[in-house]
């Protein structure tokens, strides 16, 4: 039996770090600040999922893991494990957004506009190939509106809850500290709404669309319309120790409401997450509309989907198969024998 | 990363002071050394702003509230750190059949080494232990066996000096 | 009050990884588990510099526990020498400067997957154990909702009923690893996927053990001197591996359990699973002092 066996283990896990971090070669500042200027939906994927707004800590984690995205969240996630909580910022309300995008599918205009902002949905999805052989694509500039759209809106649910269409959510009183934290607390069921929303919010952005998808397309009860998609900036707001409110900065939000017919009165969904995101809210908006009584073990029972749409532990405990499992698999092996022995002289007894 | 980090006095502390009450808890009824005599060891090891604590001493309460704890009246904390037993054990916490965990933890002073005699058996009792002490009312345990039915219950730290004894929910007391 | 008084000075990582907060909750927890033997008590689980389901359950508490004077020994599947168990033990020495051994008699704080060291555990000593599901209901009821109730009203039957179901049909129970067990007679829980020979090592056991599933979230613990029954029916007792009569063949070790190595002519060969224990049995064949602490199995058959 090798005594050094130890180091051994040791000396292949350097290596094979080695090995992966070789091919990304020495990372600089210079390649994080491009990461970040270039790739900006991936940036928000990232925040979104981690949970953390950093976009200089979001593009070094891309760098530092070549763009495996379950271990850049997991960096992330495992970075913020390690910072005190100083504070907790005002709520966010949905009229008080910096709104750049704002659509809804349920109205031909709503109050305060149609407003497109930046989107590719009606781009014809061509490779700019030319740049390959060394001709740079310049996106033709931004030609401004001769009226800026309101920067700030209601929401469309605000409207429809005026008009008796919609029963509006009573107000939550909860504030600050006692609102219940995802990050603090584990995630029990039935799951407080905050939990909900938290746990959709830092959900993994393709298990969120598997399950809505599997809503939308007939495996829910309720069908999904657009009430309100909205990308936007939220300012966070906090308070000194000495009393004074400030804004420590804005974040990128993106937003959904989703509406389904239910009797005489529509039925809500919403969603909301770090960056803009519009697959993964869209999708969440419909898990969440289609939560309430779903069957339990359902793809849309909130135990099922808030579960298996946690990205770092679902990947997690995917790769973890790749561990050694043989004391388990020679314990299972040595009860499969011995039945296979009790079956065999049981067949080999005369019959009475 | 370089050199191996140093545990700040702080972390040290309560490193220490979490070790004692783990044990104390794990073996009912043998005393175990705090590094700090008092309840202020324990409050800075397990209290912060997910603690709702009810404090007898005005000090202690300045202390857990710094933590960011929420004060609440006894029938209402998580945790308890009592100048002397409880009058009445009916209200404490003692969680629920779905979750025991949320019954109370009682924090009180004791002297050890004299007084009346207990004999404790249980988890973590290898047999039986007996040990002696005052400063509890004739009936508390009597009270304690009554109200509680398992795996609902409270724990309870009796504290002389820096010396702790645990007694969790699952000892069984006797006065002997 | 500034917003300084409310901070700490920074630092790059917090002394054990962990931050205070995170650790306060983790105590409060354990104390509790502790304090209702074989329940499962839920905790908010941070993340650690680990992928999920790798030890980041057993991981929590070890950084949780540990001090610059803690030996920490570390073991995957019984050996020190796995690469997750190497990984994981250069990660709590790194974030705490704690001292490791493979020494099983030197260890204070043991983290393992898998298996429990052969060598009988001491009174001071506390076992950290991996947990990939916390949950022994998850094969009659994968709802945690449900599952949780039904621990609350101690209804077990539908985990009876299985068992009852593989003795008809395969003449025995068919459970390999985490078998099922009955702690202080009133939660059935996971002992984690340990062999059914180290089950009974848990019962009325002089250590204390400390169950935690990082990506579950929850954690459990069996303290010293606790009864650990395994779910057996009167007439059908419980049976170990078969390896009471096997021998090493690197180390000639004896009635241990074993790791079966194929080989190329059919057949199979053995190596003590506890990877320590066939070290010390090499050293002292070759002449070497070793201590050889006694040991839970004797020739093969289980003592207490």
């Amino acid at each position: 039996m090798a005594y050094v066996a130890t180091r051994g283990g040791e000396r292949a896990i350097e290596q094979s770090q080695r090995l992966f971090r070789e091919e990304m070669g020495t990372i600089t500042a210079e390649r994080v600040a491009e990461i970040r200027r270039a790739l900006p939906y991936l940036i928000d994927r990232v925040m979104g999922e981690a949970s953390l707004y950093d976009e200089d800590l979001a593009a070094l984690a891309l760098a530092q893991t070549g763009g495996e995205l379950y271990e850049a969240v997991l960096l992330l996630r495992s970075w913020r494990t390690t910072q005190p909580r100083l504070a907790v910022a005002a709520p966010v309300t949905q009229e008080g957004l910096f709104t750049h995008r704002r659509i809804s599918a349920a109205f031909k205009d709503i109050p305060g506009g149609q407003v497109l902002g930046p989107t590719l949905d009606y781009a014809h999805r061509i490779l700019a190939t030319e740049v390959l052989s060394d001709q740079a694509y310049t996106p033709d500039p931004v030609e401004p509106a001769a009226q800026p759209s309101p920067a700030r809106q209601p929401s469309v649910a605000a409207w429809q809850a005026e008009n008796d269409l919609l029963s509006a959510a009573p107000a939550d009183p909860t504030a600050g500290n006692d609102i219940p934290d995802i990050t603090r607390e584990p995630l029990l069921f039935p799951s407080k709404r905050a939990h909900t929303l938290q746990s959709l919010a830092r959900a993994e952005t393709g298990g969120v669309l598997a399950l809505g998808y599997a809503a939308q397309r007939g495996y829910g009860q309720a069908h999904p319309t657009v009430n309100e998609l909205r990308l936007a900036e939220g300012e966070v707001m906090v308070q000194h120790p000495r009393g004074t409110t400030f804004s420590a900065g804005r974040v990128k939000i993106s937003q959904a409401e989703v509406v389904n017919k239910k009797g005489t009165q529509l039925e809500l969904g919403f969603a909301a997450t770090l960056g803009w995101n519009e697959v993964k809210v869209i999708a969440a908006a419909t898990l969440d509309l289609n939560s309430e009584g779903a069957a339990k073990g359902s793809a849309t029972e909130e135990e099922f989907f808030l579960y298996h749409t946690e990205g770092v532990e679902s990947s997690g405990f995917c790769i973890h198969f790749k561990l050694p499992h043989y004391v388990t698999f020679q314990s299972s092996l040595d009860a499969m024998r011995d039945a296979k022995t009790k079956k065999n002289a049981r067949q080999a007894e005369p019959a009475e | 990363m370089g050199a191996y980090p140093i545990p700040s006095e702080f972390e040290a502390r309560t490193n220490a002071t979490y070790e004692a009450l783990m044990w104390a808890l794990s073996r009912p009824g043998l005393p175990r050394d705090l590094p700090s005599a008092g309840q202020a060891g324990i409050i800075e090891t397990l209290i912060d702003r997910e603690c709702a604590v009810y404090c007898e001493d005005a000090d202690m309460a300045e202390l857990a509230a710094r933590s960011g704890a929420v004060l609440a009246a006894p029938e209402k904390a998580d945790h308890l750190f009592l100048s002397q037993p409880p009058a009445q054990l009916t209200g404490l916490r003692q969680g629920s059949d779905m979750y025991p965990e949320e019954g109370a933890t009682l924090v009180m002073p004791v002297s050890l080494g004299s007084g009346g005699t207990l004999r404790l058996s249980g988890p973590g009792v290898n047999g039986e232990v007996t040990l002696s002490l005052s400063g509890i009312p004739q009936g508390f345990w009597a009270e304690r066996t009554r109200v509680m039915r398992y795996p609902m219950g409270f724990e309870v730290f009796l504290l002389d000096g820096a010396t702790v004894i645990g007694i969790p929910r699952t000892t069984v007391v006797e006065v002997l | 009050m500034s917003l300084k008084s409310l901070t700490k000075d920074w630092e790059p990582m917090s002394y054990g990884f962990l931050d205070a907060s995170a650790k306060c909750e983790i105590r409060r927890k354990t104390l509790k588990a502790i304090a209702v033997p074989g329940c499962q008590i839920p905790y908010a689980s941070r993340e650690v510099p680990m992928a999920r389901g790798w030890g980041t359950g057993g991981l929590q508490i070890s950084c949780t526990l540990i001090n610059p004077r803690t030996t920490v020994k570390v073991i995957d599947q019984g050996a020190d020498d796995s690469v997750n168990a190497a990984s994981i033990r250069r990660f709590l020495s790194r974030v705490s400067g704690a001292p490791t051994t493979t020494d099983t008699l030197k260890a204070d704080l043991i983290q393992s997957r898998h298996r429990i060291p052969e060598e009988k555990l001491r009174e001071d000593q506390v076992l950290v154990l991996q947990v990939p599901n916390p949950e022994p209901l998850r094969p009659v009821q994968p709802n945690m909702s449900i599952a949780r109730q039904m621990h609350a009203d101690a209804d077990y039957g539908r985990m009876w009923l299985q068992l009852y179901e593989q003795i008809v049909r395969s003449g025995r129970v068919m459970q390999g690893a985490s078998y099922p067990s009955l702690v202080h007679g009133r939660f059935v829980m996971t002992p984690s996927p340990i062999p059914r020979w180290d089950v009974p090592k848990m019962h009325m056991a002089k250590h204390l053990t400390i169950l935690s599933a990082g990506r579950e979230k929850r954690l459990h613990a069996v303290p010293p001197y606790t009864r650990v029954e395994p779910l057996v029916f009167d007439d059908v007792p419980y049976q170990v591996e078969e390896h009471g009569q096997l021998t090493c063949t690197r180390s000639g070790a004896k009635g241990y359990f074993m790791n079966e190595i194929p080989q190329n002519d059919g057949t199979s060969t053995y190596e003590v699973s506890d990877s320590e224990l066939g070290i010390k049995t090499i050293q002292k064949a070759d002449g070497d002092t070793v201590e050889l602490g006694d040991t839970w199995y004797q020739d093969g058959e289980m003592t207490q």
